[in-house]
């Protein structure tokens, strides 16, 4: 177990720029998470720190220990693949087994760990069974308890739950999440998916073309996003195109469409052309005839579509050529209907405004 | 640049030891054999024996008989064995372990002794031409380049009928059914889909056909009689009893690899863009066809498959007729097989011992290149790709000649005696193993390996410990295609072999120009056997791994 | 399944095989390069052996092969001897034999052997044709050689490609000298006499052509004729009233050879009376040697002195060999 730094770290395939310039710090027993659309680099940056990619410039370090220059097959990690990468000609305990044998562990101590790991991922008296035996999540169990069984400084898994069905991946991630917090593991998770990010990681790392565009927890990325593009990425969102109407004392309004809205920031001047980030379930549909709660800012519209999701419904409203959609819990009060106009209140401190791109 | 790791010692290792290899052993002893064609009598580098040969008539039209012969044999195999092929995997056709068997069995017989019992079947004289000439079939002879071309279908079809059977099975059902959806009558989508996606197995085992049948020595120098080949032509240059000129015979063979060569560049070309991954999830289904339609396609399997098989039985029952002298009288004995047995056993047991030999240092030497080159792409194993690849373009004569050449004196001589015919064998069998070894690693997801040096084992310990293990199957179908292949060798053996070294081809070889037929045909049915034996045992191990990269 | 044990086993098998074929080895060998056929080193190497308890290792080739090896081996020769060469070759390849004289020298005249003793002629071959009996009746049999220009006997006659046969081309140089002016290759009667060939690429196929039907009538060599009329093809050994040659063949110790006291007993032993008796016997090779009795023989053979043997510049058409083989080539490809 060991905290990750990575500095400067830079990387070209020919003309593509893979890795620019990361630097990153990951705790000892941190559940690390790098997230970003495919081709991002993400994956690289993990292949870096797993051996099987190497670096133009910068460093890697386990500890005090660089380990940039050190083999991948002598970096103790553990890496869990996307397609599981078990051995078809191993049984499960030769699976499990392998690393140990890397290592040199006598047979009985070795069966006793392999016996142990496989009790860990809830697969108990598979030992004799083969690859073609198992499902989807069994394999992926294997490929974890592989990994754990030779208790690696670090935890590599890139992109585990993707070939597993939407109810499997829930519960393997929090399977995976509480292993991590049991064995104290040091863990880089890499994913697309922003959802599994949100729900698995301690911090998040957000990327796009090779370079880090915010580092953060869950919450921080999702709710305070370092640039429109984090905002989008994180999930649905408004990104509202405007232009600064007034800015006093840290609270500034912008003419959004026909609406005003209020944001809370620490610069910006009239005239400046912002773009607005408020989040659909940050907005409230207030009763009819009734203002906005204490602090809350509000502006009308039309509502243009609604749509029934089960948990939430969400309507789109428009602003006079922009649409602003809002999530509510449940179904649209009944006031709120297609061509109808509603009030709509926020908190302002939820509003955070980008300089336009 | 990125510094040297040691993780990319091992491939650099095997690239430079492979190229080495390949270096010595390939291009330096052709190097030997052509250097003369481009030096003129002041030995100045020149390229006049080029422009004067390949502006002679006689050698222009061998080029044109060999292509003309070489591009309709690939056309009709391809015609043949496409059908085949999907008759196979897609109809309820009777018997079809049988067939898959007796498909790859015409591999095993020499092409020069098909071309004898040919000639003794369908010859101007021979027993099928007389019947058939009695029914009033105006069937005159097989000699001439009809003949050729139909005796290169019928032995070289197991090449286009094998990888583009694996090919049929491959394509996933869903794309079918995805085409039919979309509208598509089951024959368009037949024509637009399924075509498409077999097209490189088809490729690639109709460029075998095309570099064979340029290549092939024994049936042409039989049956082309009168007309100008390449192939005899570059034999006779090098090494004709009358007219020997290693300048020409240099320039027709280097023309002749150049041509060869390029076809193979073209097609990697055409290959490379054009990769279908598909991971079959659903076998194809068998069609349900109307039994006028199935018993059609079962006579045009069965009979194609027996047709192919017509010099391969001829063979075994000439063995049992009686000879007298070289005279064949109809017959049934067993002395030829007596003759057999009271000679030598062992050219026996050199063909075995070399083939044996041969084909495990061919996979030795051939699957680690085959490893680097798909799994570790850059400049440097490209070129070890392609020189591994040139020894097909290269006739067995031509490189024995080079190698008597370069290895007789000096500081490596190995003349004499059995290295230099394992070396040869290698050399001629180094591309199959490569493209074999490289297939067989295209079905192996590469993240194994990365798992494997992820926990713990370097990467020369996991190419052993894993790689080595899973490729086992394919690498065993491989060898045995090669040893059964070796065991058929002639081309470079004759020119190679030394007195306690002969092999069975060379008896064979030998009876038949001479005036023993009777001991060459047994010896044939001996050979044919011990080579048929391994061949359908390993045979599901073939089918499962191997047949796709033929 | 243990890996070492698995690896070990098989190295095991190798070594053994290698170590097998040694055993197969005798401590007296002789290693023979030789362009004769297997019929005759059957009948030869057991007698040889026999008699001196010297292993024979043939190396059984075309000539051509024969010489490509002798040359490209001169620096460390593999073979001792070379047999089954023409005078023609004998001579061009001078330079890698060693000079021995042979106790049988004298009973073989001395156009049969060189003059500085580096080969001596083992046997003879007279250029013949050969007909097949059930397609040529005795009434339109060819008497020689300007009968195969006739109309009836086109695509019927079978030659040798020239540059793939010694004999081949001995024989139709003889012809264009005979017809022509003497030293050039052309001329009508050639020309009419290609017209009705079929060209094949070696002499054997002539032998089995005529013999089964392939052909009816072919340029052949002697012996080939007796060896498939005795064993019971319908063959016809035709002499040429218009006159034969006499191919020679003969034997010659390769210079620094690896046995060189095994190379001179094969020598005095394929030329000694009673061997050549014995070969006469079985495979019909006429003797160099004059002091045999053929006709009383198997075959019954006439004596060389009964046969019209036309004289052949042999060393004129050595040196014109190019040429006159392009010419061919051309003449061929022309009256296809």
């Amino acid at each position: 177990m060991a905290a990750i730094a990575l500095d400067k770290i830079d990387r070209k395939f020919g003309t593509v720029h893979a890795v620019r310039d990361v630097s990153l710090e990951i705790r000892d027993g941190e559940f690390f998470t790098l997230l970003g659309p495919s081709g991002c680099g993400k994956t690289t940056l993990m292949r870096m720190v797993a051996g099987f990619c190497e670096l133009d410039s910068g460093s890697i370090r386990f500890g005090a220990r660089r380990i940039d220059a050190l083999p991948p097959h002598r970096r103790n990690t553990g890496m869990v693949f996307q397609s599981y990468a078990i051995f078809p000609n191993l049984s499960v305990a030769g699976n499990v087994a392998y690393g140990l044998r890397a290592r040199g562990v006598a047979s009985t101590e070795r069966n006793e760990r392999v016996r142990k790991a496989l009790r860990l991922v809830h697969l108990d008296g598979y030992e004799d069974r083969w690859p073609h035996q198992l499902s989807g999540g069994q394999l992926q169990r294997v490929a974890l308890a592989r990994c754990l069984v030779i208790e690696p400084e670090v935890l590599l898994l890139d992109e585990p739950l993707s070939n597993l069905d939407a109810k499997l991946r829930v519960e393997m991630r929090y399977e995976i999440r509480q292993l991590q917090q049991k064995l104290g593991l040091t863990a880089i998770y890499v994913t697309h998916d922003q959802e599994e990010a949100l729900a698995i990681s301690e911090r998040i790392a957000v990327m796009r073309a090779g370079r880090l565009e915010q580092v953060g927890t869950p919450w921080e990325v999702y709710n305070q996003p370092a640039n429109p593009f984090v905002a989008d990425f994180m999930g649905v969102t408004n990104l509202l195109p405007g232009v600064v109407v007034s800015a006093r004392g840290g609270r500034i309004e912008v003419k959004i469409g026909e609406a005003l809205f209020a944001a809370r920031a620490e610069t910006g001047a009239a005239g400046d052309k912002v773009t607005l980030l408020i989040r659909p379930e940050s907005l409230l549909l207030l009763p009819a005839q009734h203002g906005p709660p204490p602090n809350f800012a509000s502006f009308e519209a039309i509502v243009a579509r609604i749509e029934y999701l089960g948990v939430l419904t969400r309507l789109d409203l428009d602003l006079g050529g922009v649409t602003v959609r809002v999530a509510v819990l449940d179904k649209a009060p009944d006031h709120a209907v297609p061509g109808g106009r509603v009030s709509v209140g926020y908190d302002p401190a939820r509003a955070i405004l980008f300089p336009a791109s | 640049m990125t510094m040297l790791r040691p993780q990319s010692v091992f491939p650099l290792a095997i690239t430079a030891l492979g190229l080495g290899l390949l270096g010595l052993f390939f291009v330096y002893p052709l190097f030997t054999v052509f250097k003369v064609s481009f030096i003129d009598a002041q030995a100045h580098i020149t390229l006049a024996n080029y422009a004067k040969i390949l502006s002679k008539g006689f050698y222009q039209q061998a080029f044109i008989n060999s292509f003309a012969i070489g591009i309709a044999s690939t056309i009709g195999t391809t015609l043949l064995g496409v059908p085949l092929a999907y008759c196979v995997a897609r109809l309820p056709v009777p018997g079809k372990s049988a067939v898959l068997v007796l498909i790859a069995l015409p591999l095993v017989l020499p092409s020069f002794i098909a071309a004898y019992a040919l000639v003794l079947l369908l010859g101007r004289s021979g027993v099928m031409t007389v019947w058939l000439q009695a029914q009033g079939i105006p069937f005159r002879s097989i000699y001439g380049m009809p003949g050729l071309v139909a005796v290169y279908m019928l032995t070289l079809y197991p090449y286009v009928v094998l990888p583009t059977l694996a090919a049929f099975k491959a394509v996933d059902a869903s794309m079918e059914e995805a085409g039919q959806n979309l509208g598509a009558s089951r024959w368009r989508v037949f024509w637009t889909v399924v075509l498409p996606i077999v097209a490189p197995s088809v490729m690639s085992g109709a460029l075998l056909v095309l570099i064979e049948s340029l290549e092939n020595f024994g049936v042409a120098f039989v049956l082309a009689e009168d007309r100008p080949i390449l192939s005899i032509e570059v034999y006779r240059l090098f090494a004709g009893e009358v007219g020997s000129n290693p300048a020409s015979a240099g320039v027709l063979g280097v023309s002749l690899i150049l041509c060869t060569t390029s076809v193979l560049l073209l097609q990697r070309r055409y290959l490379s863009k054009r990769r279908f991954a598909t991971s079959t999830r659903a076998a194809p289904p068998i069609h349900k066809v109307g039994s006028a339609l199935n018993l059609l396609a079962t006579v045009f399997v069965w009979g194609t498959v027996l047709v192919a098989l017509v010099p391969f039985f001829a063979v075994l029952v000439i063995s049992f007729l009686e000879f007298r002298g070289p005279v064949m009288h109809g017959n049934f004995s067993v002395a030829n097989f007596q003759d057999l047995w009271n000679r030598s056993s062992r050219p026996l047991f050199n063909t075995v011992f070399l083939a044996s030999a041969a084909s495990l240092v061919a996979a030795l030497v051939g699957v680690p290149i085959g490893y680097v080159v798909t799994r570790f792409r850059s400049r440097l194993s490209h070129l070890l790709d392609m020189t591994a690849m040139m020894p097909f373009a290269v006739s067995g004569t031509v490189l024995g000649i080079g190698l008597v050449v370069a290895f007789n004196a000096g500081w490596l001589i190995l003349t004499g005696g059995w290295l230099i015919l394992v070396i040869a064998y290698c050399v001629r069998k180094l591309p199959f193993n490569v493209r074999a070894s490289s297939a067989i690693l295209h079905q192996i997801d590469p993240s194994l390996e990365e798992a494997s040096i992820n926990l713990g084992f370097s990467p020369v310990a996991t190419f052993f410990r894993l790689t080595v293990p899973l490729m086992l199957g394919g690498v065993v179908g491989g060898m045995v295609l090669t040893w059964v292949t070796l065991a058929a060798e002639l081309s470079s053996t004759v020119v190679l072999y030394s007195g306690s070294w002969s092999t069975m081809t060379t008896v064979i070889f030998q009876a038949l120009e001479g005036t023993g037929a009777g001991i060459a045909s047994a010896a044939s049915a001996v050979l044919i056997l011990t080579t048929a034996l391994p061949l359908l045992m390993v045979y599901r191990l073939l089918r499962k791994h191997q047949l796709a990269v033929l | 399944m243990n890996r070492f044990g698995t690896t070990a086993a098989l190295l095991a098998a190798v070594a053994g095989m290698v170590l097998g074929a040694d055993a197969w080895a005798q401590n007296k060998r002789l290693v023979v390069y030789s362009s004769n056929e297997s019929t005759l080193h059957n009948l030869v190497f057991p007698a040889f052996q026999k008699e001196t308890g010297i292993q024979v290792d043939a190396v059984e080739v075309g000539s051509g092969v024969v010489m490509r090896r002798i040359a490209a081996e001169k620096d460390r020769p593999q073979g001792d001897i070379v047999w089954g060469l023409s005078r023609l070759n004998l001579n061009n390849n001078k330079e890698f034999l060693a000079p021995y004289r042979s106790k049988n020298r004298d009973a073989i005249p001395a156009e049969f052997r060189d003059a500085d003793d580096h080969w001596i002629g083992t046997n003879l071959h007279l250029l013949v044709i050969l007909a097949n009996t059930n397609l040529v009746t005795p009434a339109v049999e060819p008497k020689g050689w300007e009968d195969l220009l006739a109309p009836r006997w086109k695509d019927k006659v079978a030659v040798t490609e020239p540059s793939n046969s010694g004999s081949a081309y001995i024989n139709l140089t003889f012809l264009a000298a005979k017809w022509g002016n003497g030293k050039e290759v052309g001329g009508e009667k050639l020309t009419k006499l290609l017209q009705n060939t079929k060209v094949v690429n070696k002499s054997s196929l002539i032998f089995s052509g005529v013999g089964t039907g392939e052909y009816a009538l072919g340029f052949g060599l002697e012996y080939a004729g007796y060896l498939w009329k005795t064993n019971g093809a319908p063959v016809k050994v035709i002499y040429p009233a218009d006159g034969s040659v006499a191919v020679m063949e003969g034997v010659g110790i390769v210079k620094g050879g690896p046995n060189p006291e095994a190379a001179k007993q094969f020598v005095e032993f394929v030329t000694r009376k009673d061997v050549r008796e014995l070969i006469l016997s079985k495979t019909f090779r006429r003797p160099t040697r004059q002091d045999l009795d053929l006709t009383n023989l198997p075959g019954g053979l006439p004596q060389l002195s009964a046969v019209k043997v036309m004289d052949y510049d042999e060393a004129y058409w050595a040196k014109e060999r190019t040429v006159a083989l392009e010419k061919l080539q051309d003449l061929i490809q022309k009256t296809r």
